[in-house]
């Protein structure tokens, strides 16, 4: 199981009556293994309601919750993905990954299956005995991709994790992510301000605004994707090409502009 | 042999004869004042056989290296954990800083006579003062290293559920590894300098001591010849941690080579 739930979560970074209200009324269910992307500009907080999850953050009112237990902090039954992929540095690529698999003390031989198959399953067998510095930046977060999968988590949490790829990685990356994700389904909760990101991989998308950070509307793409039959292709262009999509995602861009429209005023 | 190597050992080659040339053949420079190569080598001689300011050679290079390496391991083995400790405890950091603060300007030679007065002219005091001078490197780059550990791969460390055990050794240690090597890089050449200045406020061996008594008896070529081995022993000892370090940090070296 994994449900998230946030109620009535608010947080303010400083005193409490003169400090930054980063987020207010933050209400929101992530059932299980539901796919639900977070968009919204920089700065409305959408990073914080992940590290809530994460349990790097506190709350400042409400509660943020795992299948009805507030969280109190991180674990690796919530497992996080950076944007800045923070590996360690000084171990290998197998290390890095089978980190998390002995602080849970699983068996040395269940950890080689494990890892060998994650490996496999993200194509870096042949780089296990790499350093991270040795790989380029999509390879990196392949491996913090797998070093969360592998735990096999009830949440996994990934902030803007392909914020820092090139466009054609990016591309890459987001397929083999809803071909993980279709295979093997977590709760997953995604953070990212690319809207066609953000339809593209989730099954709901809530869009944040800033100022104080507050949920504006939560869109049901899951259905939408069924009905059309989006996973019926590969490419993720041929997604973005279908009016389905060109619709959702114009939806969101109108959403978030008409924010941008009303702050000015 | 790498082109760099051969350029530098031409460079010290053109020294040496500049330094003939200015000495024995145009007699540029008085032998009172700076000795020959042929003085410097029977110097070298006179100490590595019949000895001189109270050994030989290899003893006074012996007990010099021995304190060295004994100040040097003490200073680390304290330096380091306490840099740890302050790194990654506000609190500690909050407590101790104000002692280093007070501490710090105080150069770690001024220590000599209060060191000589406690613990007399032998070993103990000697260990005390490079102790002194190393130590304070090494605590403040191994503070810097654990400060400068990026901050996502510590809340990586926590979301994996590492315990606080393992949480030092594999996370904290290699973490701060690249700036605890510079501090171990500054604490060794601190220890060398501060050894040479207790050796020369009052020692019975020592390669200080050989730089003292040939002051006395006005003998430039053994000036030179301490000097000389001091640089060498500098330069060896710096060139072994060298090795211990590219062991250490070859994941880093991998990151500085992908970087170019």
């Amino acid at each position: 199981m994994g449900v998230i739930q946030f109620k009535d979560v608010g947080k303010i970074f400083g005193p409490r009556d003169s400090g930054f209200v980063a987020l207010q009324d933050i209400n929101l269910e992530i059932r299980d293994r539901e796919f639900v992307a977070i968009v919204g500009p920089s700065g409305c907080g959408k990073t914080t309601c992940l590290r809530m999850v994460a349990g790097f953050e506190n709350t400042t009112d409400g509660v943020v919750s795992v299948d009805g237990t507030p969280i109190k902090r991180p674990g690796p039954d919530r497992a996080v993905v950076f944007q800045q992929f923070a590996l360690f540095p000084w171990k290998s690529v197998y290390d890095n990954i089978d980190m998390g698999l002995r602080n849970l003390n699983v068996s040395g031989a269940e950890r080689a299956s494990r890892i060998d198959a994650i490996l496999n399953l993200m194509n870096l067998t042949q780089y296990a005995k790499h350093f991270p510095h040795q790989l380029s930046g999509g390879m990196q977060q392949r491996v913090a991709i797998a070093r969360a999968y592998v735990l096999d988590p009830d949440v996994l949490l990934m902030d803007e994790p392909f914020g820092a790829l090139d466009a054609q990685t990016r591309v890459v990356m987001q397929e083999e992510l809803v071909r993980l994700a279709r295979k093997n389904p977590r709760t997953v909760l995604f953070i990212t301000h690319a809207v066609e990101e953000a339809v593209y991989l989730a099954d709901r998308v809530a869009i944040m605004t800033r100022a104080p950070g507050r949920i504006k509307e939560v869109l049901d793409i899951a259905s939408v994707r069924n009905a059309e039959a989006w996973d019926s292709h590969e490419k993720i262009e041929d997604v973005m090409d279908l009016e389905s999509f060109v619709h959702l995602r114009t939806h969101i861009w109108r959403s978030l502009r008409e924010e941008k429209a009303a702050q000015h005023v | 042999m790498p082109r760099r190597v051969s350029i530098g050992m031409a460079t010290i080659f053109i020294v040496c004869i500049l330094w003939f040339c200015a000495t024995t053949l145009f007699g540029l420079i008085p032998s009172g004042r700076f000795p020959s190569p042929a003085e410097t080598w029977s110097a070298l001689i006179h100490v590595s056989g019949r000895g001189y300011g109270g050994g030989d050679l290899t003893l006074h290079v012996y007990n010099s290296l021995r304190l060295v390496v004994m100040g040097f391991l003490f200073a680390i083995a304290t330096g380091v954990p306490l840099g740890l400790l302050m790194g990654w405890n506000r609190k500690a950091e909050a407590i101790i800083n104000p002692i280093f603060l007070i501490i710090r300007p105080i150069p770690p030679l001024a220590w000599i006579p209060l060191a000589i007065l406690w613990l007399g002219l032998g070993d103990a005091a000697k260990i005390m003062v490079i102790w002194f001078s190393a130590f304070v490197p090494s605590v403040i780059n191994t503070f810097a290293g654990v400060r400068n550990i990026d901050r996502p791969v510590i809340e990586a460390a926590y979301m994996l559920g590492m315990p606080k055990t393992r949480f030092v050794g594999e996370v904290l240690i290699p973490g701060a590894s690249p700036m605890i090597f510079t501090g171990l890089r500054l604490s060794l050449q601190a220890s060398w300098t501060t050894l040479v200045a207790a050796e020369l406020v009052g020692a019975f061996y020592g390669i200080g001591r050989v730089l003292n008594v040939a002051q006395q008896d006005l003998y430039p070529g053994m000036i030179l010849v301490g000097m000389i081995a001091v640089a060498i022993l500098g330069w060896g000892t710096t060139r072994l941690l060298g090795v211990a370090e590219s062991r250490a940090l070859r994941w880093n070296t991998a990151a500085l080579a992908a970087k170019g």
